[in-house]
């Protein structure tokens, strides 16, 4: 009798939880499966976002406004075509200052990038930069002006779209001295094209520098258990190499 | 010490023949205006020091020239990063230890090259990399 009561009893309950679990209850959605952008990524060198070798200031595919053309006069880059290392302009070489963005990502160091649900990081080896791209958020009201500019994110299907503004005008676009405004605006599409690469298509968005929008695009091979190290340079470390290789007396004095 | 004569006259040997780095890309700067790109000067010396650095790690050599000189050189290679990715470390070479080094050498006369490679006393070949 016991039994037959114990027996009836858990089916009731199974009926119940059957019941109960094809509720009209929503079911939680499951969560979005983005592609796995997580890694260590190394590209090659790059100097310039021209597609052309053209000199800066003539390359066909950059639409520049008077004012960049006027900016670029009398600049001395330390690479490229027109390069004058010696008595180079360059920020990131004149004061070291840090090569800001989108520039960081033409040094041929690696970058790791931490994928979570709601923030991407990347971590740059060269003089340990880094930068949050938090997702499905809005930009600040008023952004910060900053070396690294602000950055959100979001997915569309398959590509990261990072948008980014904010933007410390004294930093170079890139090596040989494209400048740009504090109304730089520039926006990632980066997919992981195959396993092994990571492809970046860049658009810089610019009305003080450039006439309209123009677009570049980079790529960046997997480092299977890269190890990232550091390689910060100081302006000491900088006037030092100058001392010794270019014979150039140090205007300050530097640490030995 | 044991200075030898490498390639065409024994002791230093300098190959203009045109062989290009196998990158044009630059971290740090250009090389156009410093280094002889065409020319490769390999020297077997002794190594004066070795400052694990940035922007560039930095090779001191004493060895022979093509001239029967005695004299010392100061070889700039790539960053610390990408030294340590080709399989170098701080601790690949000291004072003293015998090398052999292949290098673009300075323009307008000066001591100073660019690394291409180091052999070393044991036989390891290391590469300065593609990209500085």
């Amino acid at each position: 009798m016991r039994s037959r009561f114990l027996i009836a009893l858990v089916g009731l309950l199974g009926t119940v939880a059957f019941i109960s679990a094809c509720s009209s209850r929503p079911a939680v959605p499951a969560a979005p499966q983005h592609p796995d952008i997580s890694g260590v990524w190394l590209g090659g060198g790059k100097s310039s976002w021209s597609s052309t070798r053209a000199k800066p200031g003539t390359e066909p595919d950059i639409p520049y406004t008077a004012w960049a053309l006027e900016r670029m006069k009398g600049q001395r880059p330390g690479s490229g075509s027109e390069s004058d290392f010696e008595n180079t302009t360059d920020p990131a070489l004149k004061y070291a200052d840090p090569l800001g963005f989108p520039r960081q990502y033409q040094h041929p160091l690696k970058f790791k990038i931490v994928q979570t649900d709601d923030t991407i990081y990347q971590l740059w080896e060269w003089n340990k930069a880094w930068r949050q791209i938090p997702l499905n958020k809005p930009h600040s009201e008023d952004p910060d002006i900053s070396w690294y500019g602000e950055s959100v994110g979001k997915w569309e299907g398959n590509t990261l779209i990072v948008d980014s503004v904010g933007f410390k005008d004294s930093t170079w676009l890139d090596g040989v001295g494209h400048p740009h405004s504090e109304e730089l605006h520039v926006i990632e599409r980066i997919q992981r094209v195959d396993p092994a690469t990571l492809q970046i298509d860049f658009t810089f968005e610019d009305p003080v520098a450039y006439t309209h929008a123009w677009t570049s695009q980079h790529t960046f091979k997997l480092v299977p258990g890269g190890k990232m190290t550091e390689v910060v340079t100081t302006m000491s470390d900088e006037l030092h190499y100058r001392e010794r290789f270019l014979k150039q007396k140090p205007p300050v004095p530097i640490r030995r | 010490m044991i200075l030898r004569l490498f390639g065409m006259s024994g002791v230093f040997a300098l190959a203009a023949c045109g062989f290009l780095m196998p990158s044009p890309a630059l971290a740090h700067h250009g090389r156009a205006l410093i280094y002889d790109s065409k020319t490769e000067t390999t020297v077997k010396g002794t190594v004066t020091e070795f400052v694990w650095s940035n922007p560039h790690v930095q090779i001191g050599i004493e060895g022979v020239d093509a001239n029967g000189t005695r004299r010392q050189w100061l070889i700039e290679a790539s960053s610390t990063g990408i030294l340590a990715d080709r399989g170098w470390s701080r601790r690949t070479l000291k004072a003293g230890d015998t090398v052999t080094i292949t290098f673009h050498p300075g323009l307008k006369g000066s001591s100073t090259g660019d690394l291409i490679k180091a052999v070393l006393a044991d036989g390891r070949e290391l590469g300065a990399g593609v990209q500085r």
